[in-house]
């Protein structure tokens, strides 16, 4: 069963960094997993704890969130905001007895096409090991009914 | 304004254990300005619940609002359409917060989500610090703006303990002697000598000391 | 639309050759204020670079990155397209100038034709397409490629039997055969040439075999064999027998520095790039390993980022690169072709390969040659239009401009930016006209379509078989319609194209759709295009979503045809799932301050603000020195001899004495505020006792002009003998006639002191014509001196070639070393008791004879580097990005060279990349144009995505204010809430993420919007 798990992922690139370089995986046809979804923002500092937890919440294997190299962010410093809201998220799931792993936040440029991939193929191998989310692993009853 | 803290996850667990549909109420009033208890903490709180419910396979409905202030009968009202439809409500407001609703609410069973830790204010973006200890008696400006009740840890009142060592408080070395600040200040203004007068034993009477408070003003109070 | 002909100076202008270059300069006017006629004598706008399949060192799709301005172009109010069309007279002068165009029939009428493809299926008669380099056919009715702009078929009357069955297909009726040349007068104020480049025919060459046998090919032939659109849809086959190739040759100098049988004694600029590019995407194009061998002369990556590139192919994709002379290609039996050739020992060698690509070079077309001819400018000796490194767009005729591979062999950047510079340069006696004969685009009023359910349109895109040749494009089209709110859902082969651009205006009104998601490619090339399609059909631009299912779908799952298939789904669910919670967000009008601040005053800095005076705008120059010229004060001349000094100091009179500039010597820029249109620049100005004053300037653009300096050796002995100099040294002391020059017997020049070393891992680009300059002149001044040039590669690019091909004539000895092997200098002391009398004594091994040679040179030049300069501070102030090398890192590598990716701010000269004078010139103009763009506005419009308040949420605590990076909201006591200012507010969306009371949402990327996309991605399908 563990064998045929394919996770579902998504990132959260900022427009400026992660996104173009995941554009530019793709004009430099890399190949990555098809299990990330990138959700993109206009920088890593919009990205809120709220849309996080909402992720694993909704279900997701595995989040991560993709800005620009530290010091290089567009927006000055978004990026070492989104670095401290993954941290926090990782504290909550260790909490929730979930593997604080399942949320990262990795920093590239735009020109690292290549990096992109790298981090897509290193994230899926990652939950691929970890397995589901604890979240989607338990039987969901119908919640209360009112 | 009041400073609280985010209580633990497992101690909110534990107190609604037994629940399958909860509702969190935040408070815009000083828990919002100290990024405890305002909207956004309580998505945090709520979607938290909801993981922890689903990990452990358990139905679980948290909703979430936020009322104007939880200190306030009106704004308390607020919830009374909605509150008996769940099996417990969590407050994220100060220790008011809950009695408030307990008060308006009395069949509702109301869950306090933070601890409510003193008065005080934002030092630096995400650091606050106490600054006042509500003694009922205000006496800072003996001190040139400086609190000996609320930030000495004896509240001694006529200068620094033994335990003062280069500016720190014996009890952390993260909390200033705020003796040693006073002293500073007074010698930088040429106004040391006022320390000299002894200042006399505190009436505790308006404190906590003298049981619970209440504050009136005839001239506000509305009769009839 | 014949036009009266006048000698009033007029605000249009003439753009002859639209290939990336007049499309640029075409753009960069008619953002200005000028009308534009845009004239080529092809069936379509776009050039060569339409036809290539990548473009180098980013690896971009040629195609994607063009695409935008094919459509730009062609959808701009004030650029007037006139194709199949030729230049036969320019009477007149600069100002009115009148042209005679030639248009030649197509024998179909543009405004009629839709495209749509019929003539086509029924058309009887094949011919050669043209476009994918005859290998392939097209009908004698044909559209030059699927992305054409004007997008209207034509009819080819060479092949055309006159069958007559199009004119009855064609239910539009746009075919006529009676169609006979016309002829037009256009009144121009001024000119630019940018016709371009033919490729090199090597059928000449007989020993290369090129003709005679199917599996040797051009490269630009190579660039339709990879091109996804092209003849083989992107499969690596070779002709012969489509069968994937093992080992392929590349040949560079095919038609370049080869005087004896191609009359071409320049070098062509771009083949070595373009080769390394063919070897990489050759290599993903196939699964099985591929050999790929280059056969070299001097391997010229001199471009910014090139030598990394080329290092890459070398050490990660193995590809092998073989310094040597080609021999002969014999053609074997099986299809393969044996070639002979000679390395650098002389050694002769055979290896077989299954096809080879020339790298053929660059040459001005003959139609580009005659019309240059019939405008009666000069050609220099290779038939290029002849013109000045102190005025690198200006040709020989005043009012008539260059631009492009027609002044040189040259890259996309490097043309790109001269187009901009050309345009400057024309318009620069024309602004009094400007604003004169542009038209204003009437718009629709928006729709409101508040109180409406959401209404939503999906457009998959096909990309030709970019995304449809992988996924199952119908399926996915079938499974939007299944989502909520969707109305309507198409597939197109194109969505970028004109006519689906034009089709889904019409779907958009007809159906109500108020909005739009576009299933396709990246938002980051494609959204500003499709956002004007809504636009345009009356809907407000922020009513679209992207789902990128081809730069990050289709382009990396090639292999799985069905998870992208999946995958694609998902991407649309939550697009869809977001696209049902946008709103329209209106954009704010905002006053432009008519100034630009330039920031640097050597010959960049200066060029610049003189340029932007000429337009007749504001110029603030700031220099934090005591004195303007900056490197240039060094140079003796530019590489052609124009003495530099007489130059730089006409120069620095003109920024002096011209009314509109106002210089700040020894200032600093210390901070900045603001954006695009209004920026407010504090500087701090040093005065003689050391106080400082602080100046506030507006300004509505900025041009980062703040050059480099020489790197100071620590190798070959540099300091510890006076006759060990640098360049700029040896230039100095030229203009001095130094003893030292003029005394010595032995001189050597060593290349790449501090260049394409580990530390510096690029090509410093100026130092190869430098040092053959300076040995020139050295051998003129000296006739007896022997002078030695130790080189790793002489990138002598362009027509600096004649100075390579000079210097050995005039017997200059060129020893070429290994980066591992480096010349060893060393100091025999001579008689303690005099000073500076130690002898120098060098070593290198010689790469023929395989053995070290010693030398004793009385005078040594070193080639170091260019650094630029250091500037953390300014930077951090504009918050522009450097690269690791130090140097400023434009938009885009090909299109926006002198952009930044922030809005107004440019940049020019050394702080970009090492360059030489006439380089720096046509990029510190090519700013100026670029800034003209925003200053010759009254407003722009700005916003949009920004952050809002709801002032019932907020609690006033201040956290807005406190993490804003740029100090954006305040507290507004009267209204008791924050407030952010909508334009000064960058739209990062930090502040909402902070706001524990969530009373900020970031426009366009609410809550809201976020999770409903991540809700859509793990709803179950």
């Amino acid at each position: 069963m563990s064998d045929a798990f394919e996770p579902t992922i998504i990132a959260f690139c900022c427009k400026y960094c992660a996104y173009a370089a995941a554009d530019l995986a793709g004009s430099m046809r890399l190949s990555y997993p098809a299990n990330i979804k990138i959700s993109q923002v206009p920088c890593t500092g919009r990205v809120d704890i709220v849309h996080l937890l909402k992720a694993i919440e909704d279900g997701a294997d595995g989040v991560y969130v993709a800005g620009c190299m530290e010091g290089d962010c567009h927006f000055v410093s978004g990026n070492l905001k989104a670095l401290k809201r993954v941290t926090c998220v990782k504290k909550t799931l260790a909490e929730l007895g979930m593997e604080p792993e399942r949320v990262e936040m990795f920093n590239l440029s735009s020109a690292m096409g290549p990096r992109f991939a790298e981090i897509a193929i290193e994230m899926t191998d990652r939950i691929r090991k970890l397995g589901p989310s604890p979240v989607r692993r338990q039987p969901q009853p119908e919640a209360a009914a009112e | 304004m009041i400073v609280a803290d985010r209580k633990s996850l497992s101690e909110i667990q534990d107190m609604v254990r037994d629940c399958r549909k909860i509702l969190l109420v935040g408070c815009k009033g000083c828990v919002t300005v100290c990024n405890v208890g305002g909207l956004k903490e309580v998505q945090v709180l709520a979607a938290t619940l909801r993981i922890a419910a689903k990990i452990e396979g358990r139905p679980l409905i948290v909703e979430e609002t936020v009322l104007e202030r939880q200190c306030d009968p009106e704004y308390v009202e607020m919830l009374k359409p909605v509150v008996d439809n769940f099996d417990a409500v969590v407050s994220m407001a100060c220790g008011v917060g809950p009695q408030f609703l307990s008060e308006a609410y009395p069949q509702q069973r109301f869950f306090p989500a933070v601890n409510t830790t003193f008065f005080g204010g934002a030092v630096a973006h995400g650091i606050w610090e106490e600054r006042c200890a509500g003694c009922g008696t205000c006496i800072i400006h003996y001190f040139d703006g400086m609190c000996p009740v609320a930030r000495c840890s004896k509240s001694l009142m006529n200068g620094p303990c033994g335990g003062s060592d280069h500016g720190k408080c014996e009890i952390s070395r993260n909390i200033n002697c705020i003796w040693d600040m006073i002293v500073r200040k007074k010698t930088e203004q040429g106004r040391l000598n006022d320390l000299l007068d002894i200042v006399p034993a505190k009436n505790w009477q308006t404190a906590r000391d003298g049981g619970p408070r209440q504050s009136r003003r005839e001239e506000l109070i509305q009769n009839g | 639309m014949n036009l009266q002909k006048t000698t009033e100076k007029t605000g249009s202008v003439m753009v002859v050759g639209a290939g990336v270059a007049g499309i640029q300069a075409s753009l960069d006017m008619a953002n200005a204020g000028y009308f534009v006629h845009l004239v080529d004598n092809s069936t379509s706008v776009g050039g060569l670079m339409a036809q290539l399949d990548k473009t180098f060192p980013t690896n971009d799709c040629a195609m994607c990155v063009i695409s935008p301005f094919l459509v730009e172009v062609g959808r701009h109010l004030n650029i007037n397209i006139i194709s199949n069309s030729e230049v036969e007279s320019l009477e007149g002068q600069a100002g009115a100038f009148h042209a005679t165009v030639r248009n030649d029939p197509r024998y179909i009428d543009i405004e009629k034709c839709t495209a749509c493809g019929q003539c086509r299926q029924i058309c009887p008669v094949t011919a050669i397409n043209e476009f994918d380099c005859g290998l392939d056919l097209r009908k004698a009715i044909y559209i030059k490629y699927p992305q054409a702009v004007p997008l209207a078929y034509a009819i080819d009357r060479s092949a055309c039997i006159g069958c007559g069955l199009c004119e009855k297909a064609c239910l539009a009726e746009a075919i006529s055969y009676a169609d006979t040349p016309r002829r037009t007068v256009l009144n121009v104020g001024a000119v630019i040439l940018s016709m371009g480049s033919s490729v090199y025919d090597p059928s000449g060459l007989d020993t290369l075999a090129y003709g005679r046998h199917p599996n040797i090919v051009t490269s630009l032939e190579f660039e339709r064999i990879l091109s996804a659109s092209g003849p083989y849809k992107g499969h690596l086959m070779r002709p012969y027998d489509r069968e994937i190739p093992e080992k392929i040759a590349w040949l560079q100098c095919v038609g370049s520095r080869d005087i004896n049988r191609a009359g071409h004694g320049y070098c062509s600029s771009v083949c070595c790039m373009y080769a390394i590019k063919q070897t990489m995407i050759a290599k993903e194009h196939v699964s099985t390993p591929l050999d790929a061998a280059v056969f070299y002369m001097d391997m010229r990556t001199y471009g910014k980022d090139f030598d990394k590139y080329y290092t890459r192919a070398k050490d990660e994709k193995h590809v092998r690169f073989i310094r040597s002379r080609i021999h002969t290609i014999e053609p074997l039996k099986n299809g393969d072709l044996n070639i002979r050739y000679v390395l650098e020992s002389g050694d002769v060698q055979e290896e077989t390969f299954n096809m080879v690509v020339l790298s053929a070079g660059l040459s001005p077309p003959p139609s580009a040659i005659a019309l240059a001819g019939r405008l009666g400018i000069d050609l220099n000796a290779y038939h290029y239009a002849q013109t000045a490194d102190i005025r690198p767009v200006n040709t020989s005729r005043e009012g008539i401009y260059v631009c492009g591979a027609f002044q040189g062999p040259k890259d996309i950047p490097q043309s790109v930016m001269e187009a901009s510079a050309a345009a400057a340069s024309a318009t620069e006696t024309l602004a009094d006209v400007r604003w004169t004969q542009t038209k204003v685009r009437e718009l629709p009023a928006e729709v409101d379509f508040s109180g409406q359910k959401p209404r939503i349109g999906v457009f998959v895109c096909n990309c030709g078989i970019n995304i449809g040749g992988v996924a199952d494009v119908p399926a996915i089209r079938e499974y939007a319609r299944s989502l909520p709110h969707v109305i309507h859902v198409e597939d197109n082969l194109f969505t970028c194209s004109q006519d689906t651009q034009e089709k889904i205006k019409q779907v958009l009104v007809e159906k109500g759709i108020n909005r739009v998601v576009v299933a396709s490619c990246s938002p980051r090339t494609h959204e500003p295009l499709f956002q004007e399609t809504l636009r345009e059909a009356g809907l407000n631009k922020y009513l679209f979503e992207m789902a990128n299912i081809r730069d990050q779908n289709t382009w990396v799952h090639m292999a799985s045809p069905a998870k992208a298939t999946a995958k694609a789904k998902d991407l649309v669910r939550m697009a869809v799932a977001k696209a049902a919670y946008i709103e329209p967000l209106p954009q704010v009008m905002l006053d432009v301050t008519n100034s630009v601040l330039v920031v640097g005053g050597g010959v960049a800095g200066m060029e610049a603000a003189l340029g932007v005076a000429r337009q007749g705008y504001q110029a603030w120059l700031v220099e934090r020195g005591h004195q303007l010229g900056g490197m240039a004060r060094q140079l003796r001349s530019t590489w052609q001899g124009e003495p530099v000094a007489p130059y730089l100091s006409d120069l620095i009179d003109a920024v002096h004495r011209h009314e509109h500039i106002q210089i700040f010597m020894e200032t600093q820029v210390v901070h900045v505020t603001g954006t695009i249109g209004n920026f407010t620049t504090t500087l701090v100005t040093q005065d003689d006792e050391g106080k400082e004053k602080s100046t506030v300037i507006p300004h509505g653009a900025a041009i980062l002009a703040t050059g480099g300096h020489e790197y100071a050796p620590t190798e070959y002995q540099y300091g510890a003998h006076p006759s060990v100099m640098t360049h700029l040294e040896f230039d100095v002391a030229a203009t001095k006639q130094d003893n030292r020059l003029l005394s010595a017997k032995l001189a050597v020049f060593i290349q790449c002191v501090g260049s394409r070393s580990a530390e510096r891992p690029y090509c410093s680009r100026v130092c190869c014509t430098h040092s053959l300059k300076s040995a020139l002149w050295l051998k003129t001044i000296n006739p007896d001196v022997q002078i030695f040039i130790l080189y790793r590669d002489i990138r002598a690019y362009g027509f600096r070639e004649s100075l390579y091909q000079k210097a050995r004539e005039a017997g200059v000895q060129f020893i070429r070393f290994e980066s591992e092997n480096p010349p060893v200098v060393s100091l025999t002391p001579g008689d303690p008791s005099e000073p500076n009398s130690s002898r120098l004594s060098l070593t290198v091994t010689d790469h023929i004879l395989q053995r070290p040679i010693i030398l004793n040179p009385d005078l040594v030049v070193l080639a170091s580097a260019i650094l630029p300069n250091e500037n953390k501070k300014l930077f951090e102030a504009f918050k522009v990005p450097a690269n690791a090398d130090g140097f400023l890192v434009e938009a885009h590598a090909k299109l926006r060279p002198v952009d930044f990716a922030s809005e107004g701010l440019f940049l020019a000269g050394l702080a970009h990349y090492p360059k030489t004078i006439d380089e720096s010139i046509a990029q510190a103009k090519a700013a100026v144009s670029r800034t003209m763009n925003i200053v010759s506005k009254t407003a722009i419009m700005v916003g949009s995505v920004i952050a809002v308040v709801n002032p019932e949420r907020c609690a006033v605590c201040l956290t807005c204010v406190r993490t804003c990076p740029y100090g954006i909201p305040r507290i507004d006591p009267e209204k008791g809430h924050a407030v952010i200012a909508a334009v000064e507010c960058h739209g990062c969306g930090v502040c909402a993420s902070e706001c524990p009371g969530k009373a900020i949402a970031l426009k366009h990327f609410t809550d809201e919007q976020i999770n409903a996309k991540t809700d859509a991605l793990f709803q179950a399908a």
